[in-house]
């Protein structure tokens, strides 16, 4: 009984350690490497003791100044989308949630079955629309495509999470004659917090990570830090790798503390989403 | 009185269906229509009825694209839930610095798939590689991606599991959370060994979640794009291309908008018939399959 004790937590042990390695060893290793002077990248067997080094990262500063550009796009274009996507799930999420109907049950059954279109689907025609409206290589169209892709699922999102504020409150509120954009603002959102966080988690980290929509609409003014990383990789003969794990490191490392800050948020809304959704 | 409710509703409703109108639902149905017609740039356009279709669907390159993401797809997607069921329940057990461990596990869905494409790229880089060193000094086969199309599907496979099996991870974990402990009691009581346990009520109270997660990650992995097209661009000799590059390539390097079009439409096609099937498999009870 003892031994089988002891050996089931021996296999539990080596268990999370291989889950630990699989998940972490890849982000660990490049993060590393970015530090490594340039010929320890590629030691045989590979170097775990060395003096870092921020040289490639003075490289990245020096000769990719596209890249620090890249990442202000980023940011900007993040930014815009997540609002907008928060406000519109909100104002949609609040109706689904306070109404039902015949329309609107099959409204939000469309919003669902949006879900299944693949996003490069939309690309065919909106390329020449895109570059017709003289939105190509611009901000704007990767905010609205960023925003519309995850504002059915933020309205399924939103609309379970404001099922669990009493309706009393909106009824008194609305009986001391707060209007429905007001009741909607002060009352429901502050306690929606939830909501709009695990929201935001999924809109942030899309719109921070997502390659394919900015591959294919933007070319110089509005290239996002995927994009150019992305070219880095293309130029793969040409380029120092040393640069390319300092770049992937800069674009990784914020994106991912704020998963770890909202871990709570996206573990909700990831389950929330597929089980409502 | 219900109209007076449709106005006051329908401008909180107005912005959502508007940008999903005119961004997806719309351009979706020029898609259809894109795909009835042979067209390119400069050209008018020409209705040809479904013969884009009849090209796609008889086109060898297709046929290969098609057949690469269905593997792509069964290997990954079922190899990644049986993981993420594995872990579920090793969580579930009972772990020392739980919240730790979780927050390391969600670690991959932080980062992009361009940053997991160099990642992966270096750690099986055939010269350099950690993972490549590591195989060698054990003599195992190593992956030869950059000229071997299969190891450089395997490679694809591995880097989509790492990045989504955090989703996968946590529904199915979520889900045996929310299992009773009670329910485990009564089996224990009842004289069940830990598999019967596991058997009859484990397997069947996760069937629900695992087909949510499976259903989920068919029709994502199904328009897998990124990973495949930043490590291979889909080559050597298209040999390693998907559905979605495929598409890609018709449109974009071919001009081809009809046959992209078509094959934009067998893709959607392929999602709803997906998901009808999830839905009748909900409604005959869904978990039938575990007994």
């Amino acid at each position: 009984m003892r031994t089988e004790r002891w050996l089931i937590g021996l296999g539990k042990a080596v268990a999370v350690a291989a889950i630990l390695f699989w998940s972490l060893f890849p982000i660990l290793f490049i993060a590393m490497s970015s530090l490594k002077p340039g010929q320890d990248i590629f030691a045989v067997p590979p170097k775990w003791l060395f003096a870092p080094t921020f040289k490639h990262y003075v490289e990245l500063w020096r000769s990719w100044g596209v890249f620090f550009d890249g990442l202000l796009n980023s940011l900007l274009i993040t930014i815009g989308a997540t609002l907008l996507a928060i406000v519109a799930s909100a104002c949609a999420g609040y109706v689904y949630s306070r109404h039902s109907g015949r329309v609107l049950g099959a409204s939000l059954l469309g919003l669902i079955i949006v879900r299944l279109i693949p996003p490069i689907v939309v690309t065919l025609p909106l390329f020449p629309i895109v570059n017709a409206l003289g939105l190509s290589d611009t901000h704007l169209v990767l905010i609205l495509l960023y925003a519309t892709f995850f504002v059915s699922l933020g309205t399924v999102l939103m609309r379970t999470f404001m099922d669990q504020i009493p309706r009393e409150l909106d009824e008194a509120a609305s009986m001391d004659g707060a209007s429905r954009m007001t009741i909607l603002r002060k009352v429901i959102a502050p306690l929606a917090m939830p909501g709009v966080l695990a929201v935001a988690v999924f809109v942030i980290v899309f719109s921070w990570n997502e390659f394919l929509f900015a591959f294919i609409f933007t070319a110089t003014k509005a290239k996002t830090a995927p994009l150019v990383i992305s070219e880095m990789i293309g130029s793969i003969d040409g380029v120092d790798w040393g640069i390319l794990f300092a770049a992937s490191t800069v674009q990784l490392v914020p994106v991912l503390i704020f998963v770890v800050f909202m871990n709570r948020y996206l573990v909700a809304g990831l389950t929330a989403g597929s089980t409502k959704g | 009185m219900l109209f007076q409710r449709t106005a006051r509703i329908l401008p909180l409703l107005a912005p959502v269906h508007l940008l999903i109108l005119s961004v997806i639902v719309l351009p979706s149905l020029y898609v259809v229509w894109l795909s009835l017609n042979v067209s390119s740039f400069g050209l008018a356009p020409r209705f040809v009825g479904l013969q884009n279709y009849w090209r796609v669907l008889t086109d060898p390159a297709f046929h290969s694209a098609l057949w690469n993401t269905v593997v792509l797809v069964i290997v990954a997607v079922h190899l990644e839930l049986a993981v993420g069921l594995g872990m579920a329940l090793l969580f579930a057990s009972g772990l020392p610095f739980r919240r730790f461990l979780l927050v390391a596990v969600l670690a991959p869905y932080a980062v992009s798939e361009v940053t997991a494409v160099v990642m992966w790229r270096f750690l099986f880089d055939p010269d350099a590689g950690p993972i490549t060193l590591a195989l060698r000094a054990l003599s195992l086969p190593t992956l030869d991606w950059s000229f071997e199309p299969s190891h450089a599907m395997i490679l694809i496979g591995l880097l989509t599991i790492w990045l989504h099996l955090p989703f996968t991870f946590v529904i199915v974990y979520a889900a045996r959370l929310a299992i009773p402990a009670e329910l485990y009691e009564a089996a224990r009581i009842d004289g069940a060994t830990r598999w019967q346990a596991f058997r009859r009520v484990t397997l069947p109270l996760l069937g629900p979640a695992m087909l949510i997660a499976l259903l989920f990650r068919y029709i994502f992995a199904f328009r897998l794009f990124s990973e495949a097209w930043l490590l291979t661009k889909g080559g050597p000799a298209r040999s390693t291309e998907v559905v979605a590059i495929y598409l890609y390539q018709e449109a974009f390097s071919f001009n081809a908008f009809g046959s992209a079009a078509a094959t934009a439409w067998i893709m959607v096609l392929a999602s709803l018939l997906l998901a009808g099937a999830y839905v009748f498999l909900l409604r005959r009870g869904g978990m039938a399959h575990a007994h």
